[in-house]
């Protein structure tokens, strides 16, 4: 018989070309650039080596860049609870539908991950401008005189990037309601509970680690979200990943931009594992 | 006490990366020396620019010399970058770089660039004075001017000015990636000069009271320009001339502060593997017909006096005799472009 230790190793085994791959091509680079933002920028001179921690004091006391990370966090929370508040009926509907046409509607939700992210913005773009088709379907049922300024609001970018999130979303959700016993429900229906009531107490609580799994994921990417803010908030309008680009590829400043990645990535990172606590603790997981 | 640069190693560290990846090609990009003939890197912005060399320099007079171009596209602050990286390594990736005035300056500051000889550039002798250095020749070149619709500017503007007047307000348009150019302007409106743009950025934000907007990249200006949401902006001309012929709206006036020279530089990289090559390249850059397929297809001027473009054009991309030509302070840019971009960040857009 097998024993214990050596099945261990087995699994060990088997998970270690997965976990090289990840340690050579994720955290490798990773301590390369939290190396780097401990270095000097001096201007012309690309990175001077040094172990300092002026970059992470400028990104603390500078009002500038903690008013991009609140900012970033405030899209990043509406992002996530309008795509868990659109995304359930849609994804509800799909679990429990019995149409022959499922595959279809599922492609339907899979087909906007077929195009990039820069692509569907550039969409959006068409429909946001003061010529574009919001405008136009507007004053045509007269609801507006003049054209809105809708590009470059935050609207724009909430809208941009609920659309990315959305198919994410609606798979994770649907796939965890499928997973829910449908006699559950039924039950507490035939007991006397309101359907609302039976969504409340019985169907909320048993999706719980589906809705989380989509928030943390909805959450993640708005945090990270970068083609959606540039095309659609126009300059005034910064979030942390455009800002991370600009300090690398507009001003080369290594050290500031590995710094400020690395603060994205600590505060998702640490928001995500709190929701995850807190959820656990108020519900028992 | 910190070490200068560490260039050598980051270099050195991808170069292995590179290798262990099996991503450097057999026999290739890394540490090998050229003979006659054989590829030439030329680090440049893409789009209409790479299109028209490779039409109008590579194939026709490049290609028959024996030379095989390859265009390595992307934006000049990741060229800089690598110029600055590479530099330590006795062969770096690129051969030929393409950069602005300001650009091409600074990495003349940071010894990475060849110091030209003339002699091996037959054409060069045909270079405009006005826009000789020892490092770099000049592509193409055109001036900063105010673009306005004279639909709603019944008065053509002659000042930078004219755009603070209040009859404009809130139809006045800047550019985010023209930071630079844009508090320059302002600054020579403001008691500034081309060496302290500090007074521009009070009268900017009076600007930005007026209620201006604020566009990403040059092309959303056109499109603002085109659906007259605004009226008024500052822009080279030669995009001014383009976007007259995309049917955009608007006419080209020269402030009488002065016009501010763009000119778009190429330079060889100190440790380039094919100097030859790159020379060969330069010379073909001042070519006169395609100099002149240059001036037809972006509107630029040609930076040589051998290449008579038709007179209709001419009227249209040049400027009269009587302008005064201004040249940005390298030195002060180099400084100061920092901290300009951070007030444009941090007040202005704010």
């Amino acid at each position: 018989m097998t024993s214990a230790g050596a099945i261990a190793w087995r699994r060990a085994g088997a998970m270690a070309p997965a976990s090289l791959l990840v340690l050579a091509f994720l955290a490798l680079p990773m301590l390369l650039m939290l190396r780097y933002s401990f270095n000097s920028f001096v201007p012309g001179k690309f990175m001077v080596e040094a172990l300092t921690l002026e970059n992470y004091v400028k990104l603390a006391t500078d009002p500038y860049y903690r008013h991009v990370l609140v900012l970033t966090l405030g899209v990043s929370v509406c992002v996530t609870l309008l795509t868990l508040i659109v995304g359930w009926p849609v994804a509800q509907f799909l679990a429990r539908t019995q149409s022959r046409h499922k595959g279809l509607m599922l492609l339907a939700v899979v087909l906007p991950l077929f195009m990039g992210n820069a692509v569907r913005a550039a969409g959006w773009m068409v429909a946001f401008g003061r010529e574009g088709l919001v405008n136009r379907l507007l004053e045509a049922v007269g609801l507006i005189e003049a054209p809105l300024q809708i590009m470059f609001t935050p609207t724009a970018v909430i809208i941009g990037i609920v659309s990315v999130n959305l198919s994410y979303v609606v798979l994770t959700l649907s796939s965890v309601i499928e997973g829910i016993d449908r006699r559950a429900e039924e039950a507490a229906l035939s007991l006397g509970a309101t359907p609302f009531e039976t969504w409340r107490l019985v169907t909320l609580p048993l999706a719980l680690p589906g809705l989380l799994a989509a928030g943390v994921l909805s959450f993640i990417l708005s945090m990270n979200a970068y083609a959606t803010p540039v095309l659609l908030g126009g300059p005034s309008f910064q979030m942390m990943a455009p800002v991370v680009a600009d300090q690398v590829l507009q001003r080369a400043n290594w050290p500031f931009g590995a710094s400020l990645g690395f603060v994205l990535m600590l505060v998702t990172l640490g928001l995500t594992a709190g929701a995850n606590w807190l959820v656990g603790r108020r519900y028992g997981r | 006490m910190t070490e200068s640069i560490t260039r050598r190693r980051f270099v050195q560290g991808v170069g292995a990366g590179a290798a262990i990846a099996g991503l450097a090609p057999a026999g290739g990009l890394i540490g090998t020396a050229q003979a006659a003939g054989g590829p030439v890197v030329v680090g440049t912005w893409g789009g209409d620019y790479q299109n028209l060399m490779d039409q109008y320099i590579n194939q026709p007079i490049i290609k028959p010399t024996g030379y095989e171009i390859v265009f390595d596209t992307g934006q000049d602050t990741a060229r800089k970058t690598k110029l600055l990286a590479e530099h330590p390594l006795p062969r770096g990736s690129m051969d030929v770089v393409a950069l602005t005035r300001a650009g091409g300056y600074e990495m003349w500051k940071n010894d990475t660039l060849l110091e030209l000889d003339p002699k091996k550039m037959p054409n060069y002798s045909h270079v405009l004075d006005k826009l000789r250095t020892p490092y770099s020749i000049p592509h193409i070149y055109t001036g900063r001017v105010i673009l306005y619709n004279p639909k709603y500017v019944k008065d053509k503007p002659t000042s930078y000015n004219d755009l603070w007047n209040p009859a404009y307000a809130g139809k006045v348009g800047v550019i985010d990636i023209q930071y630079g150019t844009t508090i320059e302007s302002a600054a020579m409106i403001a008691g500034g000069s081309m060496s302290n743009y500090e007074p521009g950025k009070a009268k900017l934000l009076e600007l930005k009271k007026a209620g201006v907007k604020i566009y990403p990249t040059n092309e959303a200006m056109a499109a603002a320009l085109k659906t007259e949401e605004v009226w008024m902006c500052i822009m080279w001309k030669a995009r001014g001339v383009m976007w007259q012929n995309a049917g955009i709206p608007i006419e080209i006036a020269n402030p009488k502060e002065g016009i501010v020279l763009y000119i778009s530089d190429q330079v060889i990289a100190k440790n380039a593997k094919n100097k030859d090559g790159a020379y060969a390249w330069l010379n073909g850059l001042l070519d006169p017909a395609a100099q002149i397929q240059f001036a037809q297809n972006m509107g630029y001027n040609p930076t040589v006096d051998n290449a008579p473009i038709p007179a209709d054009l001419k009227a249209r991309i040049e400027f009269p005799p009587e302008v005064t030509y201004l040249n940005q302070d390298q030195d002060y840019l180099a400084k100061n472009d920092g901290a300009l971009k951070d007030w444009w960040d941090k007040e202005f857009k704010a």
